[in-house]
């Protein structure tokens, strides 16, 4: 898994942390912890996460 | 939108309505759901609807006509008719239950008197009866039945009479004579029903045929009286008991509308189904429970579902034309936070092929009405930008990069121009260029290299649509307004439906009228697979045909011709499933390979592993075998293609716009492009977000590895690049995908 390596900002040469992130959708909100940059906030985004859960909520909001 | 925009287009879809026995039956009995409990064996239901609907059915099993008979399906595949009678008896005979429905209904105060205890006054009296209103029957005889007294069977019909009455209340005046209305002062409603040759009091001449009114308002009169048969009269009875509770309850009588008689001959497409003789009762008078099952079960159900029985899409949503029309109208209303909608995959998942419309029997369009709803989806703001936005790029680039025009090299106008569709010279530049060749040498041809607006149209994006079609418009004006010869159905439907100003022609039907030209090679038995755009169009079907068999190939047919072979409304990104069991299906329609006209087709059944060929393929003896482009290489293609065109006609050397991505060299493995290719990612997406983000250093690391990712949001989509660097401008690409969710870079 993507996520579990260790990861560093190519800007800021520091470690990737968990963080609290805001998604949004066809009008719609949410907030998932992903990988991303404590100090310019860039976000990682795995293929896991963008094929599996996300593709699902997109689904779900396109269905609506 | 309003609700009739939305259902016009499948308004006179009859699914769900009555079979054609029903519109003969003079109670409109459901035969259908009659017989389809009777297969079953469920006895009681079946009575109990028999008897809600012909009230008295012992009389109806003995004496009715069956004119449903001369309507059953069953005869139009040389069959005898159901033996519905047989049938009714059989279920009167095993119902375990015949006991009357009572319903916990207040009693009513009006007063009801019926002159004639008759079959047709007895059905008006119960209904009315069971309903709660006080009956009284008159009756000069000294009993009821009317007419059917003299009947040798009239034992049995007292008996179900009987039954009928059983728990109902009702006062009889047997020996009774009215010879005036004004002897029934007290009654609210007078219904007569004196039987052939009764007494009319004056009435029959005023009489209303579909209301069983009268000049007298609370009088109503029908029946045997009336010079209608023994059935028809116990159908007025009951028809008489509406209208007179209306009248009671409403003060104004009203009846249900006639249904439409010509209904009875509304029969459907029973081909291909097998033969099933009538079943013998084995005593001759009844049938047992087995027989009747037997005999039931020869009914077809007749109920007309032809769109769904062709179509991926309907069979998989499970939605009648009708209901789609009612959730098209809904969808629109509904507040996606407030109430869901329920049609936006659906909407997306048509094909747009028309099949739907050509097998229905009154021409209902379910594809119309979901391009209908596509729009009106654009013009509210509630499509899903994701589903159409790669095909909007392509068409945008088709008509500004990819595009050009120019009439034949030394003139400004011509007569006849090439309209090759943006698909042809992207899918393999050999069959534009050899068509263009070949009508600029033959017929002194100009060209329109640019897209027909299908991808705008698929996606409901009309006002693009129309820019789009203007710009055409204008080219086609400039040029001197040339014929323009197609080489793509689709282009010539679109612009047949669009811009019918223009005139046009079929590249292949010129192909085939040239004498001059051998076709060879292709496949000694093949199967020509007509796009669905082609559809009503003999005559390309048929020059595409002349073709093959020029080129020696034996040909069949398909079972269903013009289906679409999946790629058709731009379902991919919708519902990439159904798109698969679509391309599926028609690659397996035939075991022979395929002869295509439609460059859409070609690369859908290539990418099955469908052997196949373009007839174009055959006409310049061309490697049918050249593999399908990734979409890079359809991009690179169409520009190859306008560089050596432009250069041709007008010795201007086209340099396609450059940016600062174009040197980036990537190295992808094979299965990763064809991923990419299924996604709509191209590589020059994944260009773009490598030197963006190598410009911003916006990129992630893992330095152990080497390995870098980098995102890039455009449109719709974000896209994601895992990356080695090999080199200076040198990248090897291990992953590549995209989400359509946003996220956001601050807390």
């Amino acid at each position: 898994m993507d996520q579990d390596k260790n990861w560093k900002c190519g800007k800021c040469g520091v470690d990737l942390v968990p963080r609290k992130t805001s998604f949004s959708y066809l009008g719609r909100t949410f907030s998932h912890e992903v990988l991303r940059c404590p100090q310019c906030g860039n976000v990682l985004i795995p293929r896991e996460l963008a094929e599996g859960r996300m593709a699902e909520v997109e689904q779900q909001m396109e269905d609506k | 939108m309003r609700l009739e925009e939305a259902t016009a287009h499948v308004a006179r879809c009859f699914n769900g309505e009555p079979a054609s026995c029903t519109y003969a039956c003079p109670f409109g009995l459901d035969i259908r759901a009659l017989l389809e409990k009777v297969s079953k064996g469920r006895w009681t239901p079946a009575y109990k609807l028999l008897r809600n609907a012909v009230v008295f059915p012992a009389v109806v099993g003995a004496l009715c006509e069956q004119p449903c008979r001369a309507h059953c399906q069953r005869t139009q595949v040389g069959d005898e008719a159901l033996a519905i009678r047989d049938l009714e008896v059989a279920c009167s005979g095993w119902a375990k239950s015949r006991k009357a429905e009572l319903f916990v209904i207040p009693p009513k105060t009006q007063r009801v008197a019926v002159l004639g205890a008759g079959p047709a006054g007895l059905a008006c009296a119960i209904c009315l009866a069971q309903n709660k209103f006080r009956i009284t029957l008159f009756d000069q005889a000294s009993g009821w039945g009317g007419s059917l007294r003299q009947h040798p069977g009239f034992a049995g019909f007292a008996a179900d009479f009987s039954l009928q009455f059983t728990g109902v209340d009702a006062e009889f005046r047997y020996g009774t004579e009215i010879r005036s209305l004004a002897e029934l002062g007290e009654y609210d409603a007078i219904y007569v029903a004196t039987g052939k040759d009764g007494a009319d009091f004056g009435l029959l001449g005023s009489w209303d045929r579909n209301l069983l009114s009268t000049s007298d308002p609370k009088v109503f009169l029908g029946g045997e009286l009336s010079g209608a048969s023994l059935m028809a009269s116990m159908a007025m009875g009951k028809d008489a008991s509406r209208t007179i509770e209306s009248f009671l309850l409403a003060g104004k009588a009203s009846g249900k509308p006639a249904s439409d008689r010509s209904h009875c001959e509304r029969y459907l497409d029973h081909d291909g189904a097998g033969h099933s003789p009538l079943v013998p009762k084995s005593d001759g008078r009844v049938y047992t429970e087995d027989e009747a099952k037997a005999e039931a079960a020869r009914c077809f159900q007749c109920d007309c579902a032809a769109c769904e029985a062709g179509c991926e899409m309907l069979k998989r949503f499970r939605k009648k034309p009708l209901r789609i029309g009612m959730e098209v109208y809904t969808d629109a209303m509904a507040s996606s936070v407030i109430s869901p909608r329920t049609m936006t995959r659906e909407t997306y998942s048509c094909n747009l092929c028309g099949h739907c419309k050509a097998v229905c029997p009154v021409a209902a369009d379910v594809g119309a009405l979901l391009q209908f709803s596509r729009a009106d989806r654009v013009d509210q703001g509630k499509q899903v930008p994701a589903l159409h936005d790669y095909w909007l790029r392509e068409m945008d680039f088709n008509a500004t990069e990819g595009a050009f025009s120019a009439a034949p090299k030394g003139s400004r106008t011509c007569t006849l121009a090439f309209f090759p569709g943006c698909k042809l010279g992207a899918a393999n530049p050999q069959h534009l260029l050899k068509a263009y060749d070949y009508l600029s040498e033959k017929h002194g041809a100009g060209i329109i290299l640019d897209c027909c607006g299908a991808p705008a149209y698929w996606a409901g994006e009309n006002q693009r649509l129309a820019a789009h079609l203007d710009g055409i418009r204008n080219h086609w004006r400039g040029m001197g307004r040339p014929t323009l010869v197609f080489a793509c159905a689709y282009c010539e439907k679109m612009l047949r439906q669009f811009l019918p100003e223009i005139p046009r022609l079929s590249l292949y039907e010129m192909l085939a009228e040239d004498e001059m030209l051998v076709p060879a090679g292709g496949f000694p038995e093949a199967t020509v697979f007509d796009p669905c755009a082609a559809r009503d169009d003999q005559g390309l079907e048929a020059a595409v045909r002349s073709l093959a068999r020029k080129a020696g190939a034996v040909l069949d047919e398909l079972p269903q011709a013009n289906r679409c072979c999946g790629f058709g409304g731009h379902i991919r990104l919708a519902n990439p499933e159904l798109y698969e069991e679509i391309a599926q299906h028609r690659a397996q329609a035939s075991e022979r390979p395929y002869i295509v006209y439609c460059a859409n087709c070609r690369e859908v059944f290539r990418l099955q592993g469908k052997p196949c060929a373009h007839v174009l393929d055959l006409v310049f003896s061309l490697d049918p075998d050249a593999p399908v482009p990734s979409l890079n290489q359809k991009k690179g293609n169409s520009l190859e293609v306008k560089k050596i065109i432009m250069e041709k006609s007008t010795d201007i050397h086209f340099i396609p716009e450059t940016h600062g991505w174009d040197g980036l060299k990537l190295v992808m493995a094979d299965a990763l492009v064809e991923a990419m290719d299924r996604k709509l990612i191209t590589a020059d997406d994944l260009r773009e977000a490598v030197w963006l983000a190598e410009q911003t250093s916006a990129t992630f690391l893992l330095p152990a590895e080497g390995v870098w990712q980098c995102s890039m949001v455009k449109d719709a989509l974000t896209y994601w690049v895992q990356y080695r660097i090999l080199g200076p401008h040198e990248y090897e690409v291990l992953d590549a995908y995209s989400h359509r969710m946003r996220f956001s870079r601050e807390d």
